[in-house]
């Protein structure tokens, strides 16, 4: 087909062009022409006025002046012309309710005109308008429109129900159209039909579902079995965007038995070929979720989509293959070994952009393992010398990490002073941030490292996190390095020239290390130091002066023991996100989700989160254990409760920075396990950090105990009873739970008949009350239930416990978190509170 | 369920909006603007820049081709891998419509450019992207109003691409097999990666409609 060529009818219209009044009056009184005129050729002559009107609309020239003579020209049979109209009408009926008004009678008309293209458009467009108050207009045409014997008509009445919904919820649940609408996707012969009834359907229940019962049934009724077999068994006569949508619903499906998750993937397997990169992600979605609960064939999945993955990455444009990797590195994070032998399919090519670059250099980090370093190292070693720096800098930064990987280190560090010799700045800034990194978890090698370092002219070493890098390492081995007091000695004297703050704390420490190892060398320095340091601007450098000049004075041994501790090498450096969010992002597979790396409550606003989020299934949420008709708590749990995972995450990051810091006081740690030391005085909180003794409020403050040198250990506390009726009221519940902290979070696997048996969530109520846990709150569906109960201390009547329980029954996973009055019985509770649900489903 | 999209634009080298189509109206034009202040915040020429850019809840997802941006805006948790793909569709059909897809042609085209928009999503769900398709809905050009009358093809039939009732004299099929040999070698002239991509390309025509084996 030609491309119709309109360019010598339609303007083109450069900015300068006109934008005056006189030129759209000009146009008004040839409107006003035109509209009476039955002449021949009077169409065609409209629609190049029509044309100039859109134009100008386009470049944003206001001709809303001319509603009427656009109304009054619209009475006629030609379709160019009512579509051109309709826009117009669309652009400009929002800000002037009352024009669009006027257009209402001719749309309605035009509902019923005998062309199915122009019902459908003027069905189209009138819902569109999105003018509230002329919603009464709407229903009628509508309703005609899902009855209407062609499926164009009926494609767009079913995405007009949504609009509707939109504009007036009251008035499109009124009117029954979600019930109509429901009918017409099961019974439709056109797919696209079937499909627009599937996406409002969706759209609307889950919306609904907050507020009421019914809703939420007919939302989980769209995942029933008949219902996904119904359409899955079609799947082919849909268009690949359909498909898309249906094999999302399909992943959402949950199978009552192991041969119909066999039924799906088969009936499902050739969508992996699909030339649609979209389609073979949706499929892929539905196998690893179907799978998920059986182990081997999960594994035998990753297999199964490892080519089409791999094949679309190569074969798409940049940008799918960007979305497309973002999703593999998801799946190489999550099992990594399967990958392994793969990584050269994750080489990075010359030509590709570098966002492409910089998740397959994530990749291959992931992936490396004793079998493959060689080979990959080699290659990352060659893109050291990019000429794209940010490429340099993120693969210098995977050698690194590769390094902190492997047992075998040797051949890396090597390579690793290799990069120190090519003497570009960048290389050497990220290198040296390396190797301080690498000492710290492999200290015997810090005699080749220290060799080489010790070259490095500090005047090379510009960037604040490499210059502290090499401070650090020079304050710590500055035993090994001959010039070390000497190098300091310089930089200190060149201190107002230093800009960073950082890198002035980092003098600070490096010369009070220096000092102890080398005293009458450094003692010049140290002098220097602390003076430049007390009358620093800046608050933490002067505050650590003033901390280290005090604590000399104090006592110099302890000074050297607080400088100096001996050190345990660092084993593994803290990993950034959570596994709860780890498993959430794999749960919205295929979503912005996985491309940001971030679960979708953190960057979508609230009213426009999808089914599935959490916040939908808190909105479920009944309070006691029957279901009550009064939502409010509800609501209110909703939104305190994703403050509350906020706050978690917080939370969990600055933990990991504690137990890193006390295990191992390195340059980024050091000022925040000083502050982190005296919040928990103030707070009197214990510090409790997984995997380390709790810090004990009763034990002295002395300052050893408090960088975690001496180690305190609790005593145990005596065996937990807990009060059979305890009573707390929902408004106490909440805010207890928004002002205790977390003592405690847990995830454990349930038992299979414990599983089996959590068919409600009041099942699992009355067990847990028998067991003097009892529940404030429950809701959800298959398979994700979620619970808050509490328990009260038998002998402490003010002592509560509150716990948030998400169950998974499907994966049989079951996250816990604990928040108690008193923090430091809550282990003893954990262990009451999980033998308690493990009885279930017990006879 | 995949999110929808709130917008579509057509953005002109410099970040200026030349046409966009609001789907569910809950972004505005102001919107396309912040997306380009946001690429160009980031250091480096926009096309090193990662096709998804996030800012103030809306996620701005966008393709490049010749001097045209093609972006969509969303509120929600969208598909991204769809939606990226789903751009480049539009850009075969727009590049079937007017040849080849830059600014120009846009702006000689702003009508047929709106009914397509409008076709090819509604209320942010994509709809048809088959030029075949979609020149039975687009009717700009006069010539071809006569045959009009007949209900777009796609509605009575389940196969999307072809039109019902062609009858070819001769039954053929061609079939090309186009593929690339890419390889890798390092300096000292080891193979370190090589693959082919290949893809099928199959004109048929065979007179009725159905499957062939």
């Amino acid at each position: 087909m030609a491309p119709p060529n309109l360019s010598q009818r339609a303007p083109s219209p450069s900015p300068s062009q006109p934008s005056g009044k006189s030129e759209i009056s000009d146009l008004k009184m040839q409107l006003r022409q035109l509209a009476g005129s039955r002449a021949l050729g009077t169409d065609d002559s409209k629609r190049d006025l029509f044309k100039k009107v859109i134009s100008y609309m386009t470049i944003g020239i206001d001709v809303s002046s001319l509603f009427s003579e656009m109304v009054m020209c619209s009475a006629t049979s030609d379709i160019v012309l009512k579509k051109m109209c309709y826009l117009y009408v669309g652009n400009y009926a929002k800000g002037n309710p009352d024009l669009a008004l006027l257009t209402i009678n001719f749309l309605q008309k035009d509902c019923r005109d005998e062309d199915p293209m122009i019902r459908g458009l003027a069905l189209r467009s009138l819902c569109s308008l999105r003018v509230a108050n002329l919603v009464e207009y709407l229903v009628g045409p509508l309703g005609l429109g899902l009855k209407d014997g062609n499926a164009y008509v009926r494609t767009v009445a079913a995405m007009g129900v949504l609009k509707l919904y939109h504009i007036s919820a009251s008035a499109c649940i009124d009117a029954e159209f979600p019930s109509m609408l429901k009918r017409l996707m099961l019974n439709d012969p056109d797919p696209q039909v079937v499909a627009n009834c599937l996406s409002s359907l969706q759209d609307i229940w889950s919306l609904e579902a907050s507020t009421s019962e019914e809703a939420a049934r007919e939302r989980e009724a769209l995942l029933s079995k008949p219902i996904v077999y119904h359409i899955l068994n079609r799947i082919k006569d849909f268009n690949e965007w359909a498909q898309c949508l249906i094999l999302d619903l399909a992943s959402n499906y949950i199978p009552s038995e192991s041969d119909e998750i066999f039924d799906i993937m088969n009936l499902l397997e050739d969508r992996l070929q699909h030339a649609n990169g979209a389609v073979v992600l949706a499929t892929i979605k539905v196998f690893l979720h179907l799978t998920l609960s059986m182990t081997d064939v999960h594994q035998q999945v990753y297999e199964r989509i490892k080519a089409p993955l791999l094949t679309l990455v190569s074969a798409g444009s940049p940008e799918q293959s960007y979305a497309v990797l973002s999703h593999l590195h998801l799946l190489v994070m999550r099992a990594p070994m399967l990958f392994s032998s793969d990584y050269k399919h994750f080489y990075c090519q010359y030509s590709e952009p570098s966002y492409v670059k910089k998740l397959k250099l994530e990749m291959l980090t992931a992936i490396a393992n004793e079998s493959n370093t060689y080979e990959i190292v080699t290659e990352l070693c060659e893109y050291a010398a990019n000429v794209d720096v940010s490429i340099a800098r993120e693969s210098i930064r995977a050698v690194g990490k590769i390094a902190l990987q492997q047992y075998d280190v040797n051949a890396i560090v090597d390579r690793l002073l290799q990069f120190l010799e090519m003497e570009k700045d960048y290389v050497t800034a990220e290198t040296l941030v390396l190797v301080k990194d690498l000492l710290r978890k492999y200290p015997q090698w810090s005699h080749d490292c220290i060799a080489v370092v010790g070259n490095i002219s500090s005047k090379n070493v510009q960037e604040p996190k490499a210059k502290s890098a090499l401070i650090w390492m020079l304050g710590e081995y500055s035993q090994d390095m001959a010039d070390a007091p000497y190098i300091l000695e310089n930089l200190i004297e060149n201190w107002d020239d230093e800009h960073s703050s950082e890198v002035r704390l980092h003098l600070l420490t490096a010369v009070m290390k220096c000092f102890f190892k080398r005293p009458p060398e450094t003692h010049k320095a140290l002098g220097a130091a602390l003076a430049a340091g007390l009358a620093d601007s800046h608050q933490d450098v002067h505050d650590r002066a003033l901390f280290y000049y005090r604590l000399l004075q104090y006592d110099t041994s302890t000074a050297d023991r607080v400088v100096n501790p001996p050190k345990q090498a660092v084993s593994v450096f803290a990993d950034t996100q959570s596994s709860e969010i780890k498993d959430r992002i794999f749960d919205e597979f295929n979503s912005l989700s996985v491309i940001y790396q971030k679960p979708s409550y953190m960057f979508i606003d609230k009213e426009h989160r999808g089914p599935g989020d959490l916040s939908e299934e808190l909105g479920n949420l009944s309070v006691g254990s029957e279901p009550v008709d009064n939502t409010l708590p509800t609501q209110r749990y909703e939104a305190n409760d994703n403050d509350l995972l906020l706050s978690t995450s917080e939370k969990e990051e600055s933990r990991v920075q504690a137990s890193d810091s006390s295990a191992y006081s390195a340059p980024e740690y050091d000022s925040s396990s000083l502050s982190l030391v005296s919040t928990g005085i103030q707070s009197e909180a214990p510090l409790s950090v997984p995997g380390l003794p709790a810090y004990n409020p009763q034990a002295s403050t002395d300052i050893d105990d408090l960088l975690g040198l001496g180690l305190s250990i609790t005593p145990a506390p005596p065996p937990l009873k807990l009060h059979p009726k305890a009573v707390l009221d929902p408004g106490t519940f909440q805010r207890k739970w928004g002002q205790l902290g977390i003592s405690l979070s847990q995830e454990f696997s349930m038992e299979p008949r414990g599983v089996a048996a959590l068919t409600t969530p009041q099942a699992l109520l009355r067990h847990m009350q028998g067991q003097s846990v009892q529940c404030i709150a429950s809701g959800g569906q298959p398979p994700n239930f979620k619970f808050f109960f509490f328990a009260q201390k038998a002998d402490e009547p003010s002592s509560f416990f509150l716990v948030e329980c998400l169950i998974n029954s499907s994966s049989a996973k079951v996250q816990v978190k604990i928040k108690a009055d008193d923090g430091g019985a809550s282990d003893a509770f954990w262990t009451l509170f999980k033998s308690a649900l493990s009885k279930f489903g017990l006879p | 369920m995949a999110g929808a999209v709130s917008a579509l634009f057509l953005l002109d080298i410099k970040g200026r909006v030349l046409v966009w189509r609001d789907y569910r109206g809950d972004v505005s034009a102001v919107q396309a603007e912040r997306f380009f202040t946001k690429l160009i915040e980031k250091e480096g020429d926009p096309e090193s820049q990662d096709p998804v850019v996030y800012d103030n809840g809306v996620t701005y997802m966008f393709i490049q081709h010749n001097n045209v941006f093609l972006m969509t805006a969303s509120r929600q948790n969208c598909n991204a891998a769809s939606i990226l793909l789903f751009l480049h569709r539009v850009v075969d059909v727009f590049k079937h419509y007017f040849e080849e897809l830059e600014e120009e042609s846009l702006r000689d085209n702003f009508v047929v450019v709106y009914e397509l928009l409008d076709e090819i999503m509604d209320f942010g769900y994509p709809q048809y992207t088959e030029a075949k398709i979609l020149s039975e809905f687009i009717k700009t050009d006069a010539y071809r109003m006569e045959v009009t009358q007949r209900p777009p093809m796609a509605v009575t039939n389940a196969v999307s691409w072809r039109s019902e009732g062609i009858r070819y004299k001769k039954n053929e099929v061609f079939l090309d097999v186009v593929e690339s040999v890419n390889i890798l070698v390092n300096s000292n002239g080891q193979i370190i990666r090589s693959d082919v991509v290949g893809a099928l390309k199959m004109r048929t025509y065979l007179s009725p409609k159905g499957k062939v084996n």
